[in-house]
Formats: structure tokens, sequence, C-alpha cells
């Protein structure tokens, strides 16, 4: 029997064109820049070099890991509350609010911060409601600030959906002992739900923070110029200047740094869990 | 019995305005017969929509988008089915393996693959006028997508059909066109439906792989976003999130949108 001839035209495309290409990314990240070409002969260390050394592009690492986090902490904040009442509501508008939260997901990036766009502008809705107020106008994007509420509403729902499928996992007569034996209802939580929940916590918490490092569209739109990340320097490195080696490298050296974050984030989690999962 | 507090409900009510309001904004803002995109809205015209149609750089953009991601959804759905049957009902050694290798493009941050795809094809295979890397690109980021909903829809499917179809005398072809086919069509129409969207709205992928002087829709939007403001991006937004909303109404009655899952 040839069945694995099933397997093979989905086999050779991620071969041909992630396998491939990720280890040719590797190998361009080694090669000397060239001012004609697209890289010179030979193979040099100094493009690493360049960015380990370089206060801008370590600031640049900096700043695009802070973004990351934080957006990671404002979405667990925020996602927890909403992921615990889906997985646990039985209101005849569950659908709907599953809808709800699968909406930025569904809707294209650059259609959601055209929506921020218009919401946070000098002239935009906030700012004409709270100046009916008297308050403002208050400066809400082309800052980090706007960049931070685009990547929180972007990622949101891959902090609540992992964490309300944990959270649904969880047996509920779990709590409702807990409650018989006189914990608190806040008790209970700290105790049962929380620990319980943690393996979607952790899957939510990497998936948010791995894409918001990686994210570009939304620091280009909303921080209009005035916001740098790594990925957005590393876009127009390769798009203007055709610094691919070099681009390489960048990209590179923030996908490791992020790569050590979340394997750091996975060690300290596991000792958390262990018992839970 | 009362199953939430109050501040819980008040606190995710207004984080589901959170969630909407971006998105359900740019459609008040369309119909804006004003000059600018100002709130309140200035009465009701369908003027920017006449823009919009009128530019010929945002109509064949919207044509290019969606001829492409009804390329895309065929193709990611034709390649990437047969992998899910194949590591539901054959693979024995290596499944986490195989899986993961099906999964990685989901895994992997778009900007690297885009950025990994755009070495590879100006290296060895074409210049930067063919759209060709662009729908390979498309293909490979949905592949993941229509793997796990063909690999759900099968784990989901009565057991003991296929045997029983089997017992009855029917060969292998008879039994996957008359029993399992017809039992997983809706997980295969919904993978390719999310492929369907995710072509439609992808940027990552697309703004560096576009051939030279024609893009996609978002592309076409993120450009004109750059150095414009007015409301014939609000225009723009409102049908293409028109044209996904249709999408995902359609995935709803084939499955349930419970099928989408991460």
């Amino acid at each position: 029997m040839r069945r694995w001839l099933l397997a093979l035209p989905a086999m050779l495309m991620v071969g041909l064109f992630v396998v491939v290409p990720y280890l040719n990314i590797v190998v361009m990240s080694f090669r000397a820049p060239s001012p004609s070409a697209i890289y010179g002969p030979g193979f040099t260390l100094d493009n690493y070099a360049r960015i380990l050394s370089d206060p801008l592009y370590l600031g640049l690492l900096k700043d695009t890991l802070l973004y990351a986090l934080g957006t990671t902490s404002l979405c667990f904040a925020i996602g927890f509350p909403v992921a615990y009442h889906l997985a646990r509501t039985e209101s005849r508008w569950r659908g709907l609010l599953y809808a709800g939260v699968l909406s930025p997901l569904l809707t294209g990036v650059v259609i959601r911060c055209f929506g921020w766009i218009v919401l946070l502008a000098n002239n935009g809705v906030i700012n004409q409601l709270l100046g009916l107020a008297g308050l403002g106008p208050y400066r809400l994007m082309y800052n980090p600030v706007g960049v931070t509420i685009a990547l929180v509403h972007v990622f949101l729902p891959f902090m609540i959906l992992p964490i309300m499928n944990a959270i649904q996992s969880v047996d509920p007569r779990l709590s409702e002992a807990a409650r018989t034996m006189g914990a608190s209802s806040a008790r209970t939580f700290v105790r049962v739900v929380l620990p319980l929940s943690l393996p979607g916590v952790q899957s939510g918490v990497i998936l948010v923070f791995v894409l918001s490092a990686s994210a570009y569209i939304i620091p280009m739109l909303l921080g209009g110029g005035q916001v740098s990340t790594t990925p957005t320097v590393v876009v127009q490195q390769l798009m203007g200047s055709l610094l691919w080696p070099f681009g390489a490298t960048l990209a590179l050296v923030l996908s490791f740094t992020a790569l050590i974050v979340v394997a750091l984030f996975g060690a300290a989690t596991r000792r958390a869990m262990r018992g839970v999962a | 019995m009362k199953r939430f507090p109050a501040w819980l409900i008040a606190f995710n009510a207004l984080m589901y305005a959170f969630l909407l309001l971006p998105i359900a904004i740019v459609i008040p803002m369309s119909l804006n017969a004003g000059e600018y995109l100002a709130f309140p809205p200035q009465g009701f015209s369908i003027r920017w929509y006449v823009s919009f149609l009128n530019s010929e750089q945002f109509t064949s953009a919207l044509l290019r988008s969606l001829w492409l991601a009804v390329a895309v959804a065929m193709l990611a759905s034709a390649i990437a089915s047969p992998a899910a049957i194949f590591y539901v009902r054959c693979l024995r050694a290596g499944r986490e393996k195989f899986r993961l290798t099906m999964l990685a493009p989901m895994l992997l941050p778009e900007v690297l693959t885009s950025i990994a795809l755009l070495f590879f094809f100006n290296q060895l295979f074409f210049g930067k006028s063919t759209i060709v890397p662009l729908m390979i690109g498309h293909v490979i980021i949905t592949i993941p997508f229509v793997f796990l909903t063909v690999t759900s829809a099968l784990y989901n499917m009565p057991p003991g059909v296929e045997e029983a179809a089997r017992t009855m005398g029917a060969g292998p072809w008879a039994v996957f066109r008359r029993v399992t086919f017809p039992l997983i069509k809706s997980g295969i129409v919904t993978g390719a439906m999310l492929a369907f969207i995710m072509s439609f709205d992808n940027v990552n992928i697309s703004l560096l792989l576009k051939p030279l002087g024609s893009s996609t829709l978002p592309i076409q939007l993120f450009d004109y976003l750059r150095y414009d403001f007015d409301p014939t991006a609000a225009a723009v937004s409102t049908i293409s999130l028109t044209i996904t909303l249709i999408v995902v109404l359609l995935i709803d009655r084939f499955y349930g949108l419970r099928a989408v899952r991460f």
C-alpha cells in the first residue's frame, strides 16, 4: 500500500517552502553584505557582532520585548475574566459572544488598525466625545499608547480561546466541592479554578507573546513612523534598502530572543503546573 | 442560582465593546457625507462607495484578492485534506512529529516566513513580476487551518461506519467516496472557507511577496492609509468586512463557528 502518497503533496509544500527557506535565511545571516549585489562573497559573523554591540539595535530589541510583555500582560488581565465567563455561561447568547471573541481574528489587520485610527485620532471619535465633556484632545495614537491598544485588541482572542478551552475541561463539580467544604468564592477561584486552567494560560501567553513580538503592521500604522520595533526595522531594511544579510540576522536575533523568553516562561510555569496537567 | 458576580458581567460587557467597536465603527464612517472622517457623521451618503468604484486601483485589487483567495482555498484544501486523512487513518509512528510539521506554518511567526520566502524565491525561481510566490505563501500559511478542521471532522465521525461498509463488500475507494468523504465534507469546506478568509485578509505575506505594480486589497488599503484618511478607506473596509462576514455565516451554517479553534 502506498498510502503515504496521500501526505506527499503537503510534505513537499512544507518541506520546500518552509524548511528550505528557513535554512536559507540562517545561511543568509552569515553572508557578507555587498553594495552592488544582494550579498557579497564569503561568510562572516559581522552581522551578529554588529547587532549585539550596537546600542541602537539592542534598544530596539528591548522596546520590542517590552511591547510584547505589556501586550501579553494586558491580554491576560482582560482575557481571563472573559474566558471564564464564556466557558461557564449557559446563556442563550453564548454563540453570539463566541462570535464576538472571534471577530477580531476574522477581520483583516489593516481594517482593525483603521478602526482604531478612526477612534483614536486627534479629531477621532474618542477625542470628539471627550471634547463634549470639555476634556482633551489627548494624543492617543502615533505613540506607544495607540500601538499597545491595537496590539491588545488584535491578539486578545489568542489569549481568550485557549484559557476558555482549559476552563471548560475543568469539572465544575470541583469548584462546588470546594464551596461546600467552606471555601469562599475568591478562595475557590485562587486554589481550584486558576491552577487547573494554567495549561490554557500557558499556551495563551506564549501565543500572544510571540505574535506581538513579531507584529509589524500595527506599529507601522498606529505608530505613524514615531514607533520603531525590530520587525518594522527589518521590513523597512528589506523593502527599502536591499540589506538582506543584515535584515535576516536582525529577524533571527529577534526570533531567538523571543524563543529564549518563551523557554524560560515554559520552565517557570512547568513547576507551577506540576500535578495539574 | 446567580453564577457570576455583577462586576464580572459589567467588566466583560466593556471588553466585548472593546473587541467589537473598532470593527463596527468603519461602517457608519463609510456612509458619512462629510469630507473627512468626522464624528458624528454629517449626513448620509454613498459617495465614498462611488469613489471606490471609480478607483481602478481599488477595484482591480479587490478582484485580484477575490480570485486569489478562491484559488488558495482550493489548493490548500486539495493539499491538506489528504494529509489529514493520512494522519488520522494511516500514520502509526511519528504522529506528533507529523502533526507539528503540518502546523508549523501557523506556529512560526508570519513575518519570518514571508522574509524566508522572499529570499528563497528571489534567489531561485522567480522575479518580482509574477503572483506565484504570493500564492504559494498564502497556501503555505493556510494549510494548517484545513489540516485542523479535516482532522477534527475525521475524529468526530461516528465510529465503525467505514468498517460496516467494508464488511458489506465495498472496496476502499467506494468506502471513501460513499462514506468517508460525505461525512468529512463539512470539515473540508470549513477549512477551505477559513483559508479563503486568511488569504483575503493577509498582509504579512502579501506585503513582501506581492508582484511589482499589482497589489491585493489589504495591501492597497495599507498603502492608502499611510498617506490618506478619507472615508474611501472606510468604504473599502466595509466591503471587505461584508465579504468576510458572508463567509463566516456560511461556515456557521456548515459546521458551527465552534470549529474555529486554535
